[in-house]
């Protein structure tokens, strides 16, 4: 192999490199969400959400103040800490903003 | 003789060299992603484990802003950079949440949603408890100048949520005024071992709900406020995937959900009396993103802080 064919695929090896590190830059490959995203803030969920079942009763909404149970974890054996007994619910914040 | 290297690209005319080095040195200028502070405030303070950011990921960004600027006012302020078309919503000038549009992945069935972000001090540190107690990772850290440093993880039950230490701190802990988040509410197979999750990963207080259906409703309590409710998924849904939903205050649930109808969405939960004494329902955007509408009036919050 002569010096000058060296050279030459030395240079294309040199010009793939930088022309792939380049594009790596571009599209965040590697750094990103789902490997191609600037910002990893957006996650489409699996398909199927089903929202029956919601009859009387099925309240997920925020307790007023002072509201207690009982729920079926009262009294222990649930894999969480219970607040302690004796602890009002609390509410979410009530204070308007700006004052 | 000593022959003397010219170098690799030694072949190239100059000016190609010149323009592959200019277009490399440029790259990450042009990748670069701002997003602005999550809120007007800034200070240093965070209330771990408070939901403090949504994001929506749609494949129509324009359609969303339609929707949502009709259903609850939000004006929009759109940021692009690079692959990503993105636009916080904002609310008398004041951010709500952000629009992500990005396309249903290829070959795949998948849902438009929103995104709940609750509040950490430190998103590494967070992310490694998570991780040790089951959670598994959807995208990495990853910091942005103005917001501040997030990840995205999946619970042990495959719900979705991220975590976000802002950059301007938390904002106060006031009432969400109509067209402003004011709860949310995560629904989960087992309520019981998701609140002893998150209660791990946030230091959460956990109180028992009443439970007239007999499932499990837990409330997520932190600086003595109530921060979200656990909720066992409701029986007899034929698909049930584990997920956070977030719930906007309306001054009128039914008004907002005949609204959203004439918008494009559709009532996936009647309004109907909630908990609180007020009305909610949930309804699915154009795309199919579900969201929460509550109505909740001043009286029935505890307005002292403790």
């Amino acid at each position: 192999m002569t010096a000058k064919t060296l050279q030459r695929k030395l240079g294309i090896l040199g010009l793939a490199m930088l022309v792939g590190a380049s594009a790596c830059t571009v599209t965040g490959v590697g750094v990103g969400y789902d490997g191609e995203a600037d910002y990893v803030g957006g996650f489409y969920e699996p398909y199927g959400y089903d929202y029956g079942g919601w009859g009387h009763g099925y309240r997920v909404g925020p307790p007023r103040g002072g509201d207690h149970g009982p729920g079926p974890g009262r009294g222990g054996g649930h894999p969480y800490r219970s607040a302690p007994p004796g602890r009002s619910m609390p509410s979410i914040p009530g204070r308007p903003r700006g004052r | 003789m000593v022959s003397r290297s010219r170098g690799p690209l030694a072949f190239l005319p100059r000016g190609v060299l010149v323009f592959l080095l200019a277009a490399s040195a440029t790259a990450p200028a042009s990748a670069a992603f701002e997003l602005p502070p999550i809120g007007s405030t800034t200070g240093t303070e965070h209330h771990a484990g408070k939901v403090v950011w949504a994001d929506l990921v749609t494949p129509d960004l324009a359609a969303a802003e339609r929707f949502y600027g009709g259903l609850f006012g939000w004006t929009f302020q759109d940021v692009h950079a690079g692959k990503t078309d993105y636009a916080v919503a904002l609310l008398a000038g004041q951010p709500v949440g952000g629009l992500l549009q990005r396309p249903v992945p290829a070959g795949e069935h998948r849902q438009s949603a929103w995104l709940t972000f609750l509040s950490v001090s430190d998103v590494d540190a967070a992310r490694r408890t998570a991780l040790g107690h089951g959670a598994k990772s959807v995208s990495d850290p990853k910091t942005y100048a103005g917001r501040g440093r997030q990840a995205v993880l999946s619970d042990p039950e495959g719900a979705v949520f991220a975590v976000l230490a802002s950059a301007s701190g938390d904002p106060p802990d006031y009432l969400a005024e109509p067209g402003e988040w004011i709860w949310s509410a995560l629904l989960a197979r087992d309520a019981g071992r998701s609140a002893a999750f998150y209660q791990t990963l946030f230091g959460y207080d956990v109180f028992e709900g009443p439970s007239d259906d007999g499932a499990e409703h837990l409330v997520l309590s932190s600086d003595d406020y109530a921060r979200a409710s656990v909720n066992t998924l409701p029986g007899g849904s034929a698909r049930r995937h584990p997920h956070w939903l977030n719930f906007i205050r309306v001054d009128d649930a039914t008004e907002a959900a005949d609204k959203a109808v004439a918008l494009g969405g559709r009532i996936l939960v009647e309004p109907h009396e909630d908990r609180h004494g007020g009305k909610s329902a949930v309804i699915a955007d154009p795309a199919g993103a579900p969201i929460g509408l509550m109505e909740w009036s001043a009286s029935q919050s505890k307005v002292e802080p403790k």
